[in-house]
């Protein structure tokens, strides 16, 4: 599904945010990316979304290598990753819910799909209630849970989440792992970057642990902290 | 995908409603700028226009002394009608002249109370082909036996006056190329710092699937509002300060020719919407493609 080869991304001269990863995520996988601040985990998922080029060695997502997606068709790659971003990105001018209905609007949906699916898709995340809301009138977590919901509105095979509950309380944290876990049952490959420990412990799935951009530990059942 | 206009516009209103500051700078920036423009087209065009019906009317007049008999002034007629310069040659009587005289100043009948007859010499009026001639006609007068005194051509004020338009209509085009490209400038300026503050939308945009030309039709949808209504107020301002100017001359400077017809209204009208149009949504479509690299 995700397969990287030997990736290596250099920024500027000498910052090498990533050394010579090698990487492969299964259809229907659910794995952890974990790692201290400046690891290199938001740079994978940038590399993913075609967002920069790899320095060195390829990456192939779905079978296609993403060297060879020219830019008009980056778009169609970039629908069939459902992205939480760190930083939620999400548009200043738009309520919660137009935000979360652009990501079906881009694909070129039907606006009766639309006004039935937005609103069902925030119920899910607890949303229902800020659906009118601009994003600077909502916390932190509530933004959180936004992105998350413009991220899994079309049903992509890929939902990559950066961080998704770095700015939850636990009780909602659970609630969105929980998510993330039913939407990984119905068959999307799930990647999760997180430093969330208790998480990564409690999910008992795959972690690979990044370390200094190299990838130093993958276990299938693993916890944050594996002895090595 | 197909074409969804109603989805663009909506979009595009929306962003005008929450950029509103931006949309009102974009507007009054293309406003002010084909406001100029048309005022420079009118100028010249008005500029034009006198210069034309000036030089279409260039004639000589030649007071005839009151001892020519009829018979010599008939044959001398006939004679100059004859050069190949003169388009036509008519004749006018004292008393014509006088009638003539008389109903310039109908309004001010204390002007011509004391004159009578024969104070107002009879004249040949001798309507030229082309401006130039006018001398070498005159000279063919004088052979033919008139006073240079008696000869009235305008001829050095036309020598001038054509002089100085050249270099004049010249100058206002050159000005209003000048202000054309300025108004591009300016305009696409406006509409790029409009769209260099919205960068950050369009790169998230680009990451959550959306294709360039799905993130650039509400920008140039929204670059082409701005612009008609810009330039499209400006424009009904042109053609209307153009009323009043033609108006104001017909009244204040009644010797200057100026023609109600030297400007095409309905054609400066759509030149000034078409151009202010082309600049903004070709500066909006150029200016957001900037920013699509993501
Ligand atoms: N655009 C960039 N230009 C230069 N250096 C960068 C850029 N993006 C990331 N880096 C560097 O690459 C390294 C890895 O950054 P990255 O954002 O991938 O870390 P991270 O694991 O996501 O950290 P965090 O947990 O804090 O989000 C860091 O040292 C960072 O400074
Ligand atoms: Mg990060």
């Amino acid at each position: 599904m995700i397969r990287f080869d030997n990736v290596t991304k250099i920024f500027g001269r000498d910052t090498a945010a990533l050394e010579e990863i090698n990487l492969e995520v299964e259809d229907g996988e659910f794995i952890f990316l974990v790692g201290q601040s400046g690891s290199g985990k938001s740079t994978m998922v940038r590399l993913i979304l075609k967002e920069y080029e790899p320095t060195a060695g390829a990456i192939h997502v779905r079978g296609t290598r993403l060297s060879a997606i020219p830019r008009r068709k980056i778009p169609r790659h970039r629908r069939s990753i459902g992205c939480v971003f760190q930083d939620f990105k999400l548009l200043p001018n738009k309520t919660a819910a137009e935000n979360v209905a652009y990501a079906m609007e881009v694909t070129g949906q039907k606006r009766r799909q639309i006004r039935t699916k937005v609103p069902q898709i925030l119920e899910l995340v607890g949303l229902t209630e800020k659906m009118g809301k601009m994003p600077d009138q909502l916390s932190g977590g509530e933004q959180q849970r936004v992105s998350i919901a413009r991220a899994f509105v079309s049903q992509p095979p890929i939902l990559i989440a950066d961080e998704p509950t770095g700015n939850l309380d636990p009780d909602t944290s659970v609630g969105i792992m929980q998510l993330l876990h039913r939407i990984n049952r119905i068959g999307t490959t799930v990647v999760v970057a997180t430093h969330d420990k208790e998480m990564v412990d409690v999910m008992r799935k795959r972690v690979v642990a990044l370390d200094n951009g190299r990838i130093v530990r993958d276990r299938v059942k693993g916890a944050y902290l594996d002895e090595v | 995908m197909r074409f969804n206009f109603g989805f663009f516009m909506r979009e595009a209103l929306k962003n005008i409603r929450t950029n509103f500051l931006m949309s009102i700078t974009a507007a009054t920036t293309t406003f002010i700028c084909i406001l100029v423009l048309g005022v420079g087209l009118l100028v010249s065009s008005h500029v034009e226009g006198i210069v034309g019906s000036v030089q279409q009317d260039v004639n000589i007049e030649w007071y005839l002394s009151s001892d020519m008999s009829q018979e010599e002034i008939d044959e001398m007629e006939g004679e100059i009608s004859s050069f190949p310069e003169v388009e036509n040659v008519s004749y006018t009587s004292e008393e014509e002249a006088l009638t003539r005289f008389q109903d310039t100043f109908s309004d001010n009948p204390e002007v011509y109370q004391d004159i009578s007859e024969g104070v107002l010499p009879a004249s040949l009026e001798i309507q030229l082909n082309e401006a130039e001639d006018a001398d070498a006609v005159a000279g063919k007068l004088e052979d033919a036996g008139a006073a240079p005194a008696d000869l009235n051509y305008p001829q050095q004020t036309i020598e001038r006056l054509n002089a100085a338009t050249g270099y004049m209509i010249w100058g206002l085009y050159g000005a209003t190329a000048l202000f054309l490209v300025s108004s591009i400038l300016l305009i696409s300026n406006a509409i790029r710092l409009s769209i260099f503050a919205r960068r950050n939308e369009i790169e998230v945009m680009k990451l959550v699937g959306a294709s360039d030309s799905f993130v650039r039709t509400p920008f140039v949808f929204e670059g082409l509002l701005q612009s008609i209504v810009g330039a499209g107020l400006a424009a009904l301002v042109v053609v209307w300060l153009n009323y009043l100017f033609v108006d104001w001359s017909q009244s204040a400077l009644p010797y200057v020719p100026v023609a109600s017809g030297a400007v095409d209204t309905i054609l400066i009208l759509l030149a000034l919407v078409i151009v202010g149009v082309a600049i903004g949504v070709i500066g909006s479509f150029v200016s957001v493609t900037r920013f699509l690299r993501v």
